[in-house]
């Protein structure tokens, strides 16, 4: 009985996904550009990483108001660039998946499982981004926890991969270059050594500027087409970041303007459970040093000076809003209870349980005298879902820290 | 002799990317295991392969599919037309993705201010002005190509 060669089996197939617009000079374009959203995303986390989980060495910028806000935007809107970037970038390799025999030696072995952990990495990485920022969680494992860590995985792969590619990202860096070469094989006839830009396919025409075959697209063109698409998810979702591309937000979960008072919302007082404790008469708020407490009924808090700020509230999830806020510097709270003003906090929600129900403050934030027990918000009372009656609101640090629906705050 | 990609300074800064990487990956692999339990993990491994099957086994061989068809319906149009017809089918193709997942998530995880838009219809709207932009640029193309040709016809008629 004939058995199948697989090697030719597996040459058919890749005939079959050829394209003369694939090249390496394609590839090396598409994986700059994919290295810099990659590296956006892990630079921006990194730091919105820190400042829910900082290290010794942190450093905690309070100016310019908007620093989280522009860090956190740029984060999710670079992981969305990401995605049409993504997947041009692995179209432009997937012939190679189709290679005989699949492990050639040990170094190509390796090679080859690192570029499957990379592959598989990014492709969940950016899926279960995205859907994090819907706020909806389908899969069995903890989403902050596995996004970090496989983002040490996808960036240290990312610098494996061009170390590994060296060779062929530098003979393919310069456009010109590469399409000189592709011109002088061509007027070799094509019996002549492909150029540099080449992997597959022998019509390489569309590759070199030359007009690409009836129907097809030549590399620009497959370019500008992938540019315009990442431009086009970019600018339809990163509304819900950046005011200034809010008319053209169509495709975001969050719309700037929308909610309780003109902000959105991320924990709800019901998914706190916390409606019957914030509304109680009896709300007060302890503030603690060593030995010293004192209590502040929220008319206590409302007869103390009354500062306004124009800070935004920006969201780990990527969102953020302006708004304008009215209540008590936390310092002056501080200095109530005889603590020097540059003093460590840890403020306790009246959420019962939950991640984000003690909340560390360090000193950098609580000096700075923009930072508030907010009381009012856009000129009214705190609505309920923004915390009432008293809240966090400080310069530059992400939504889940500042805190809700606040009980005490002991000065470290 | 050296080429330029064979040289001291690149084969150094291979061996640094290398190197750093490894050490990355590691850290993230081994990381990964301090806050994740088997059964986590079990099921992270899972997505990421269903997240590669998906891409290879469907998402690319469906688009070649919509590839191979393309080319029969633009090798009777101008390159420039062409590309505008594959690049407006990708923009559409990956914005109706991305939406797709989005009006998905907004069936379960609807809250207050989150997911509120109306997606399917912004998305329509999306698909709409996307043709349209598509098919007057593709018409004034097509225009503008066929012109001079006529042109080359009609001299040729006037020929002896």
């Amino acid at each position: 009985m004939h058995r199948p060669d697989p090697q030719k089996l597996t040459e058919a197939l890749a005939a079959r996904f050829a394209s003369p617009t694939r090249s390496t000079r394609l590839t090396v374009v598409l994986g700059r550009w994919l290295a810099l959203s990659f590296t956006v995303c892990f630079l921006t986390g990194l730091f919105s990483h820190g400042l829910q989980n900082p290290p010794s060495w942190m450093f905690f910028p309070t100016s310019p108001v908007w620093i989280y806000q522009l860090s956190q935007g740029l984060h999710v809107s670079a992981g969305i660039a990401s995605i049409p970037l993504l997947l041009a970038k692995l179209w432009s390799v997937y012939p190679e998946l189709l290679r005989w025999p699949p492990v050639k030696s040990l170094s190509h072995g390796l090679e080859r499982a690192s570029i499957a952990l990379f592959i598989a990495s990014s492709l969940l990485q950016l899926t279960t981004g995205l859907i994090n920022t819907y706020k909806w969680y389908p899969w069995p494992f903890p989403f902050r926890e596995t996004h970090y860590w496989l983002a040490w995985v996808i960036f240290g792969s990312l610098l494996l991969h061009i170390a590994v590619k060296l060779p062929a990202i530098m003979a393919n860096w310069n456009g010109r270059a590469v399409r000189a070469a592709e011109l002088k094989a061509e007027l070799k006839g094509t019996g002549g050594s492909p150029g540099p830009g080449r992997t597959d396919a022998p019509s390489a025409a569309g590759a070199q500027g030359l007009g690409p075959a009836p129907g097809r697209w030549s590399r620009r063109a497959f370019l500008a087409g992938v540019g315009v698409t990442t431009g086009a998810v970019v600018l339809t979702t990163a509304g819900q970041s950046f005011s200034w591309l809010s008319p053209l937000n169509f495709f975001a979960p969050r719309v700037m303007g929308t909610g309780p008072q003109s902000v959105p919302v991320n924990r709800t007082s019901a998914d706190a459970k916390v409606a019957d404790l914030a509304t109680s008469g009896q709300w007060s708020l302890a503030v603690t040093y060593g030995g010293t407490r004192k209590t502040f009924s929220l008319a206590d808090l409302r007869a103390l000076p009354q500062y306004d700020q124009e800070l935004p509230i920006a969201c780990v999830e990527g969102w953020s809003q302006m708004a304008r806020w009215r209540g008590v510097r936390i310092r002056d709270l501080v200095s109530a209870v005889g603590a020097p003003p540059r003093s460590a906090l840890r403020v306790t929600s009246l959420e019962p349980e939950g991640p984000y129900r003690l909340m560390s403050m360090p000193p950098e934030y609580v000096e700075d005298e923009r930072t508030l027990v907010a009381l009012e918000l856009n000129g009214s009372v705190l609505d309920i879902e923004h915390g009432y009656p008293a809240r966090i609101i400080a310069r530059g640090r992400p939504g889940v820290l500042q805190t809700k629906w606040l009980q005490t705050v002991e000065v470290l | 002799m050296n080429t330029p990609t064979t040289t001291k300074p690149v084969t150094a800064a291979r061996a640094v990317l290398g190197v750093t990487g490894a050490v990355l990956i590691s850290y993230g692999l081994l990381g990964l295991p301090t806050q994740l339990g088997a059964a986590h993990l079990v099921g992270l491994l899972t997505w990421m392969a269903l997240a590669v099957l998906l891409h290879d086994g469907v998402v690319v061989p469906l688009s070649t599919l919509a590839g191979a068809g393309l080319t029969r319906t633009g090798s009777r149009l101008q390159p420039a037309s062409a590309a505008i017809l594959r690049g407006a089918l990708m923009t559409g193709a990956v914005v109706s993705l991305i939406t797709g997942i989005l009006l998905k998530a907004q069936s379960e995880a609807r809250t207050i201010s989150a997911l509120e838009g109306d997606y399917a219809a912004n998305l329509l709207w999306f698909w709409a002005v996307l043709v349209m932009a598509a098919a007057a640029a593709i018409y004034a193309i097509e225009r503008a190509g066929r012109a001079p040709s006529e042109k080359g016809d009609s001299r040729q008629k006037t020929r002896p």
